[in-house]
């Protein structure tokens, strides 16, 4: 029995342990040493090693942290924001590259810039762009007379949200709109003359044939924009740093400043898995108000 | 169905659109280098460039700056080992998941999709505290085990739909003419699928270029160091005073990588693409 089973499925579980066994080892092992952690009076600074506190630190981050849950705010902010403004932005996009073009695989692929680039350097050119002297976007937006003086981009409480987003949406939207695009190619063209024979309307086709049939790559997609804007905190912290002050911190950004600012690693670890719980309470109403029609 | 003149208008120019929303600040990153630095803060901004100029670069990669050559080979490095493991071991798994149905493949496919969630914040912390424990902060060693974290997931994940499309009937026949199945995987099943190999390879390549993040906690001399948290330091610690050195800088990142995804492109969103639409 077990000689067949072996002889049978050995092979298999070979070719797949080297993966399964550096995933356990590298990523499910750490993230229960972070819940693990997160019990902990745990401070490199003030070198007095580590003692269980239990859920003090949870404690602490609900009701003293007064950043706590305006940071909470923000990361709500940021991932509904991100996610949204990016369909916004990815479902034209698609429809353009879906129409017939000349040398349209070009056109993707320049498309895909911006999402295959270095947020570093991303964020270096925007820096550049919305700089509050020399920006290119305070040049533009004057000589438009829609602004009278000059902004401070990324220095101002209001407008560093808007700047911000519009960042990573262009950053992020190109992923949403391959993805998109690759639904759109499956449509099939005959569906789409029959209705324009019966006389639908070009809005008519969109929302009632593309859309419908779009749905469950969007619904996919949709979550892959979540957890993706969620686990990194990259953007945020090359273009802010979080500020000014925590003006754009969201949870990610405040596990860094907690753990590697102020070394605090039982508290980084705290908000580590406040984040992981958050995360997955929202992939979970994502779920619920839109997985249904798609299963 | 023929077009007519005004969709044909409509639709390139959407594409013009599209275009330079997408690529501006790439072209006005390019062009801000090329300018003198007198013309880069002129009062009004303009594309034309009066005096054309090769000091940011020269700045970029001269003794002066940030030893980019340094900072460069460290990420050259990393990222090629990171290649190589990625694609060695998304090559065993990647083929392990395509065709072996064994009991319990179905949480095997949870753990990929889970493990694509599990990264940056949720796990850095003990990451920090291991390497420094092992005494590994600060190599290359660390950089290239926590970076195929990010990589071993997607890149088994569109190996094993590159494996799919490869016809049963070739491994089949092999096993008939008696080889075994490890060599039925490299003698047949790899050279098919080799470009698809070579595309996530060079993708774990550009995902380890890229990365900020981890390279931020875990190193933080010349020794390992990345050449984005060079940059990034740079950028904290002279900002506006010499814009056009760091832009320049940028312009040195970015330039690899735009080259290499040219290159892979088009097989990239393939996988990519059938990927997310299995789900």
């Amino acid at each position: 029995m077990t000689r067949k089973f072996i002889r049978l499925h050995g092979f298999g579980y070979l070719l797949l342990a080297p993966a399964v066994i550096y995933l356990v080892a590298f990523q499910f092992y750490p993230l229960f040493e972070t819940i693990r952690l997160s019990l902990y009076d745990y401070s490199l600074i003030a070198n007095k090693g580590m003692s269980f506190i239990g859920l003090d630190n949870y404690k602490f981050l609900i009701t003293e942290d007064d950043k706590f849950w305006k940071i909470m705010w923000n990361s709500v902010v940021w991932v509904l924001g991100s996610t949204l403004f990016q369909f916004a932005v990815a479902i034209p996009a698609a429809l353009i590259l879906s129409a017939k073009l000349r040398s349209r695989g070009l056109w993707r692929g320049l498309m895909m810039v911006p999402w295959v680039a270095p947020v570093v350097i991303i964020g270096i050119v925007w820096k550049w762009i919305y700089d509050g002297h020399n920006g290119l976007a305070n040049y533009y937006l004057s000589a438009l007379n829609i602004i009278q003086e000059n902004i401070v981009w990324l220095g101002d409480d209001f407008w560093v949200w808007p700047a911000l987003l519009l960042t990573s949406v262009w950053k992020g939207f190109p992923y949403i709109a391959l993805m998109l695009l690759s639904g759109l190619t499956g449509i099939s063209k005959e569906m789409m003359e029959a209705a324009q024979v019966d006389g639908a309307t070009a809005w008519q086709r969109f929302t009632r044939i593309t859309l419908p049939l779009l749905k469950p790559i969007m619904y996919v997609t949709g979550m892959v924009a979540i957890v993706s804007s969620w686990t990194k905190f990259e953007m945020i912290w090359a273009l802010t740093n979080g500020g000014p002050g925590f003006e754009t911190s969201i949870l990610p950004t405040y596990v860094y400043t907690n753990a590697f600012v102020y070394y605090d690693l039982g508290k980084g670890s705290a908000i580590a898995t406040l984040s992981m719980v958050f995360v997955l309470l929202i992939v979970g109403i994502y779920a619920k108000l839109f997985g249904k029609e798609n299963d | 169905m023929k077009e007519t003149l005004s969709y044909r208008t409509l639709k390139y120019m959407s594409l013009l659109v599209l275009m330079v929303c997408t690529l501006f600040p790439f072209l006005w990153l390019v062009d801000t280098t090329f300018k003198s630095t007198e013309e880069m803060f002129a009062s009004t901004p303009s594309w034309w460039i009066e005096n054309f100029t090769l000091e940011h670069y020269t700045w970029a990669l001269g003794e002066q700056g940030m030893n980019i050559g340094k900072l460069l080979t460290n990420s050259i490095i990393v990222c090629t080992l990171t290649a190589l493991c990625t694609g060695l071991i998304a090559c065993l798994s990647g083929y392990g998941l395509a065709r072996f149905q064994v009991p319990g493949i179905k949480l095997v496919i949870i753990l990929f999709v889970l493990a694509q969630m599990i990264q940056g914040p949720l796990i850095m912390i003990p990451w920090y505290e291991l390497a420094s424990t092992f005494s590994l902060l600060n190599t290359k060693t660390v950089l290239v085990l926590i970076y195929n974290t990010m990589t071993i997931p997607v890149g088994v994940w569109i190996m094993s739909g590159f494996f799919k499309t490869v016809p049963k009937e070739l491994e089949e026949a092999a096993y008939m003419d008696g080889s075994t199945k490890l060599k039925t995987l490299f003698k047949i099943m790899v050279p098919m699928a080799l470009p698809g190999l070579v595309s996530i390879s060079l993708y774990s390549f550009i995902l380890g270029w890229n990365d900020y993040q981890y390279s931020l906690i875990l190193t933080n001399s010349l020794a390992a160091k990345t050449v984005q948290v060079g940059i990034a330091e740079v950028m904290e610690s002279m900002g506006a005073a010499n814009w056009g050195g760091i832009l320049a800088s940028g312009v040195i990142v970015i330039l690899p990588i735009v080259i290499i995804f040219a290159f892979i492109q088009k097989l990239l969103i393939e996988g990519l693409t059938a990927g997310g639409i299995k789900g």
